[in-house]
């Protein structure tokens, strides 16, 4: 059976037809069910996507064949995607975790904004502000995919990827990683970890979000 | 997660104008109501909405009482209505109102992005927020056990014991909801009897999950990294012990957010906005409609129903000539 039906194939089609370039789209996975649970849907949600538009272009890497490129784009767990430019330029976007429910919209939206040429969607002020950030930041943004102010939060952080080479920006979904989440003690989504040393938690507007990855960068 | 896959496109987000006939602030009910209408009027109508139009109805896992369903998820009348308004040309944008600015006939509306936006006529719809318990340990804990919200946060409670604070329509709807995948859940009420419904007392007293306590209060919240316990009080014998919990969820009522208008309409003592039958605040041109206005009842269907009357009365008034 279809994971998206007609009527949301529909929207889907419409949406994607402003698609300017090809995006890339990495899917880390395993066929080992005990390893990763939505594996094989989140397979069967690409294919249907790049039935959709041939402008979306999936690779997928078995980790348990190619563990190598793991390492390369810094994969420390399954399932994830990475989105790459038109030319293979890795900025940083990630998925941990199918993005269904409302992070299907956020799915979306960035594959659209990537083949626009991945231009971060963010204020003159808060695009200069994060270009000055030298150190290397990892946000990760813990969701679960029925949560419905989620999706803002991930949207902004994969904005500030693009901004930075030195920003990557993970939506990661709660219950798929339901350790990682107790470690950084996730109990009300979405919670946003920077660095692994500083939180908050709640959709924050972009200039509130940028202040947090600030505060990191520069102490 | 398997048996509720979906999967939401997003809504189409416009660029926005210069300036509108009517700017609404907040897109729930009321205000998504009033961009129907406006439109239906033959004016141009932008929303705006800071986190995710349908307002608090996301946050209902179920809604029984507004006309036409017998039962329907929040989401999904959240969802119906936002495509309602987008079908008859309302434009929907995501940001937050910061000021509203008065000139003349003229209203400014001033966005977090930078941005300004010109209209006649501004409608606020910015419902209410839940009100906070004060007590100690409570802000240290946010997010750490500590909730106000049961569709947001009850699934981390997975087999967990939570303590429900409050004796309300909310409190009482809250726990049935969280009673789904808790193991255990106290509710404790400062007063006797709850305030909820009768069809939700029932519910609730023939749940084998939850316990209610009358006349307790929850006076502290402990924990290392995250909530451990809580210290409770009874009323009666006035004793405080503690007891050991995953989780606190508070619904002890909203408070209104009406900031924006706190100079340009007259507020009730609780802080919520005072209209005429009209919906319109003493500033001619501005509306309020929704949880955020000064009324009896709080509810989908109320709220809606302001939408539609300060819209259509707006029009009548200020676009006819
Ligand atoms: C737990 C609970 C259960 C409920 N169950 C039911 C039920 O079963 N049936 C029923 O009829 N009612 C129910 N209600 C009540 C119902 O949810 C409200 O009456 C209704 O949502 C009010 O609609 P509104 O449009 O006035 O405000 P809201 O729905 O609160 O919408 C206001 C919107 O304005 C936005 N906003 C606020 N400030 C700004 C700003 N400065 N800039 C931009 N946007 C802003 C907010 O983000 C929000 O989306 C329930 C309420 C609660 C708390």
């Amino acid at each position: 059976m279809a994971l998206l039906d007609k009527e949301v194939s529909k929207q889907v089609k419409n949406m994607l037809g402003d698609m300017e370039r090809t995006v890339k789209v990495l899917f880390f996975k395993s066929d080992d069910e005990s390893e990763c649970e939505y594996c094989s849907t989140i397979e069967q949600l690409l294919a249907e996507l790049s039935e959709l538009n041939d402008k979306i272009s999936v690779e997928i890497i078995d980790v348990d064949e190619e563990e190598q490129k793991m390492e390369e784009y810094g994969i420390e767990m399954i399932p994830a995607l990475v989105l790459l430019t038109e030319d293979g330029k890795d900025l940083g976007v990630r998925f941990y975790g199918i993005p269904a429910g409302h992070e299907f919209s956020t799915f979306l939206q960035d594959i659209l904004v990537f083949s626009k040429g991945a231009i971060p969607q963010l204020s003159e002020e808060n695009l200069k502000k994060l270009q000055g950030v030298e150190k290397p930041v990892n946000i990760k943004v813990f969701v679960t995919v029925t949560c419905p102010y989620c999706p803002r939060a991930v949207f902004t952080a994969h904005q500030l990827a693009m901004a930075n080479d030195r920003i990557t920006a993970s939506m990661v979904e709660a219950n798929e990683f339901m350790e990682l989440s107790a470690k950084f003690g996730v109990s009300s989504v979405p919670h946003v970890v920077i660095n692994d040393e500083h939180f908050f938690v709640g959709a924050y507007p972009e200039k509130d979000f940028v202040e947090e990855v600030l505060k990191v960068a520069k102490g | 997660m398997k048996e509720r896959m979906f999967f939401d496109v997003g809504v189409g987000k416009s660029e926005i104008k210069e300036s509108y006939d009517v700017v609404i602030v907040g897109g729930g009910p009321a205000g998504l109501t009033a961009a129907i209408y406006t439109r239906q009027s033959g004016l141009s109508a932008l929303v705006v909405e800071k986190n995710l139009e349908g307002g608090y109805m996301n946050l209902t896992e179920l809604v029984e009482n507004y006309p036409g369903f017998t039962s329907i998820r929040g989401e999904e009348l959240g969802s119906k209505m936002v495509e309602h308004a987008l079908h008859f040309g309302a434009e929907l944008v995501t940001d937050n109102v910061e000021k509203i600015q008065v000139e003349g006939k003229d209203k400014f509306v001033h966005l977090s992005s930078g941005k300004t936006v010109r209209a006649r006529v501004v409608i606020v719809a910015t419902g209410s927020t839940p009100r906070k318990l004060g007590v100690p340990g409570e802000e240290q804990f946010r997010a750490r056990g500590v909730s106000y919200c049961a569709t947001c946060d009850g699934h981390f409670f997975k087999d967990g014991h939570v303590i429900v604070v409050g004796g309300g329509n909310s409190a009482f709807d809250e726990s049935l909801f969280l009673a789904k995948m808790v193991r255990k859940i106290t509710v404790v009420h400062i007063l006797e009897k709850p305030t909820a419904d009768a069809r939700l007392r029932e519910k609730v007293f023939a749940n084998e999950k939850i316990e209610y306590r009358p006349l307790t209060e929850l006076v502290r919240i402990e924990g290392d990294e995250k909530v451990e316990k809580v210290v409770l009080k009874d009323l009666k014998e006035n004793k405080e012990y503690t007891m050991d919990v995953d989780g606190v969820f508070i619904f002890v009522g909203m408070n209104p957010n009406s900031e924006l208008l706190k100079d340009l309409a007259d507020l009730d003592e609780w802080g919520y906005i005072i209209t005429d039958e009209n919906m319109e605040t003493k500033t001619p041109g501005i509306f309020a409609v929704g949880d955020v206005r000064s009324k009896g009842l709080r509810q989908i269907i109320t709220a809606a129903a302001d939408g539609a009357i300060a819209a259509s009365i707006a029009a009548r008034k200020y676009f006819e000539t």
